[in-house]
């Protein structure tokens, strides 16, 4: 007898993805294969971003969390991924993020918005992202709204968006890369705003020239290093998004199994960020009721946790 | 005082529409030159924004105030998201040895200047953590008396035994110490050229991590990687 396999649900099948002949595999010559392979990736991206699915907040903030930890990487730091992870969600109250903590702040922003920035969260922004504040950035706010107004392709008006920011101030490449992701996002008319080209940021086949130099926000290949970051971006985005359905479909699953009262409280959270603390509680929640449920919760192979520890656990799809 | 109550500056006529365009700017400076000059500490845009009109560029505003200073020995300088008043760096050695007591910083030991060296470049770090750096026990006072001076706040807890607290400095040892970012530390290969650091002493925050670098590498060493 063939057993009907219950392991993919059909939604799942039907989800989006970026077509295998529109990733590119090795180094993109011309700025007219980066175009077309950017303009394949983005349709099924925007498909995803579109579709009505629950988790779509939790696949956000961890695209935020990726871009955060290349961000990082850029300034010099050594903060991993599960140490910006940390940085977020073992702070209490009133805590400082400290500098690779406030990166992951700015990403985050962005991945919660849905109208352009003002100057004064320019200004903030710039804190959060260790740059030195500089008049002219204030022009920037026009100049992305006139992009996102424009009739550019969306990649290339991310490309300009992210050289206005470095003719004013060369030292602000991630502010560069920020305004590009906000102006991507404003061009496709996505409701919620996502961190995609920032999560590509060391991504070797934006490498050009024979020294293989990464290419900077502002330079003249960059156009073409945008569109190699969409198509990228936007392969690896649409994967995720594969793996965050079939978790969370699961997670829905078990959800009928589970007694605790403030269950629906914590899957809530768990579909709309990267990661819940194991120490989350609520008023109807005590510490000892959500240890007792993550436990249950990863027994059932629902969610994962994500720090790898025993203690100062961090659970998430 | 740096904040003027709110009440006030509501009151305050900011757009001054009855005077001719030149007097009008001529009295945004003033006002803004003003505030500055009484606040004692750097003050943000958004407060200057409040003490002059709505279509004024504080930016434009604080380039013409400045090219006035031109001769003083004092300037408007950019400080950790603010502006603030400073001498000129050239006047440091006259004011050292007048031996003005200006700030509490003159009374820090060499063990506290140590210790915020350490947690300015290994934030955020663990009273554990820097203790392995500076290579003795970093006391409770020491880390209290940087607290005090407000060049330090909590950070996230460190996921080990105890959840002990993480250091992290604040906009206010970037201010005293003339920093725009943390950018602006000089880089830790020039301390160790100069043999003002062991490389080896110094332990990164997360040791069990892979990706840890002995050190922090320029942007464009990091690029060949």
């Amino acid at each position: 007898m063939v057993k009907k396999t219950d392991s993919i649900p059909p939604q799942i099948v039907e989800l989006p993805r970026v077509p295998v002949w529109a990733i590119p595999r090795g180094a993109v010559d011309s700025d007219i294969d980066a175009a077309y392979a950017a303009g394949a990736a983005l349709t099924a991206l925007d498909q995803l971003v579109r579709t009505d699915a629950d988790w779509l907040g939790a696949w956000r903030h961890r695209l935020a969390l990726k871009a955060a930890t290349a961000s990082t990487k850029l300034m010099g730091r050594r903060e991993n991924e599960a140490a910006l992870r940390d940085a977020w969600y073992l702070r209490q109250g009133t805590d400082e993020l400290g500098p690779a903590g406030d990166v992951l702040l700015a990403w985050r922003r962005l991945a919660a918005r849905s109208s352009p920035p003002d100057a004064e969260m320019v200004e903030t922004l710039a804190v959060q992202l260790g740059i030195a504040w500089s008049p002219e950035f204030e022009d920037i706010i026009e100049e992305v709204a006139e992009l996102s107004a424009s009739s550019l392709p969306a990649p290339f008006a991310a490309a300009q968006a992210a050289a206005a920011v470095m003719t004013r101030q060369p030292k602000a490449e991630l502010l560069a890369w920020w305004m590009a992701d906000c102006v991507l996002s404003m061009r496709m008319r996505w409701p919620i705003y996502t961190p995609l080209l920032g999560t590509q940021i060391h991504a070797p086949l934006l490498r050009f020239g024979d020294d293989r130099l990464r290419a900077r926000p502002g330079s003249a290949e960059f156009g073409r290093a945008v569109c190699i970051a969409v198509a990228l971006g936007a392969a690896d985005a649409c994967k995720l998004g594969v793996t965050l359905a079939a978790q969370a479909e699961k997670l829905r699953k078990v959800e009928p199994k589970l007694r605790s009262k403030s269950a629906a409280q914590v899957l809530d959270r768990l579909f709309n960020d990267d990661a819940v603390s194991g120490s989350f509680t609520t008023k109807t929640l005590s510490r000892w009721a959500s240890r007792r449920l993550f436990e249950r919760l990863v027994q059932l192979d629902a969610v994962r946790e994500l720090s790898g520890r025993d203690t100062f656990k961090l659970y998430g799809l | 005082m740096a904040r003027l109550p709110r009440e006030h500056a509501g009151l305050l006529d900011t757009e001054l529409n009855g005077l001719p365009q030149e007097l009008r700017w001529r009295e945004w400076m003033l006002r803004v030159e003003a505030v500055l000059f009484a606040a004692s500490e750097p003050v943000s845009r958004e407060l200057l924004a409040r003490m002059v009109g709505r279509e004024c560029s504080i930016d434009l505003l604080i380039e013409d105030i400045s090219s006035e200073l031109a001769g003083r020995p004092y300037d408007i300088v950019r400080v950790a998201g603010g502006w603030q008043f400073r001498t000129r760096p050239r006047h440091a050695d006259v004011l050292q040895a007048a031996a003005s007591p200006t700030t509490p910083s003159a009374h820090m030991t060499e063990t506290e200047m140590l210790v915020l060296a350490a947690i300015a470049y290994h934030q955020p770090a663990t009273r554990g953590t820097l203790s392995d750096i500076i290579g003795r026990e970093v006391s409770r006072d020491v880390i209290g008396r940087l607290r005090e001076l407000n060049f330090i706040a909590s950070g996230p807890r460190a996921p080990q035994a105890g959840a002990p607290y993480t250091y992290v400095t604040t906009k206010r040892f970037l201010e005293h110490f003339s920093l725009e970012t943390l950018g602006d530390l000089p880089a830790i290969e020039a301390l160790e050229d100069a043999g003002l650091i062991d490389a080896v002493a110094a332990t990164p925050f997360r040791d069990d991590d892979p990706a840890s670098m002995p050190r922090m590498l320029d942007p464009d060493e990091r690029d060949l990687e």
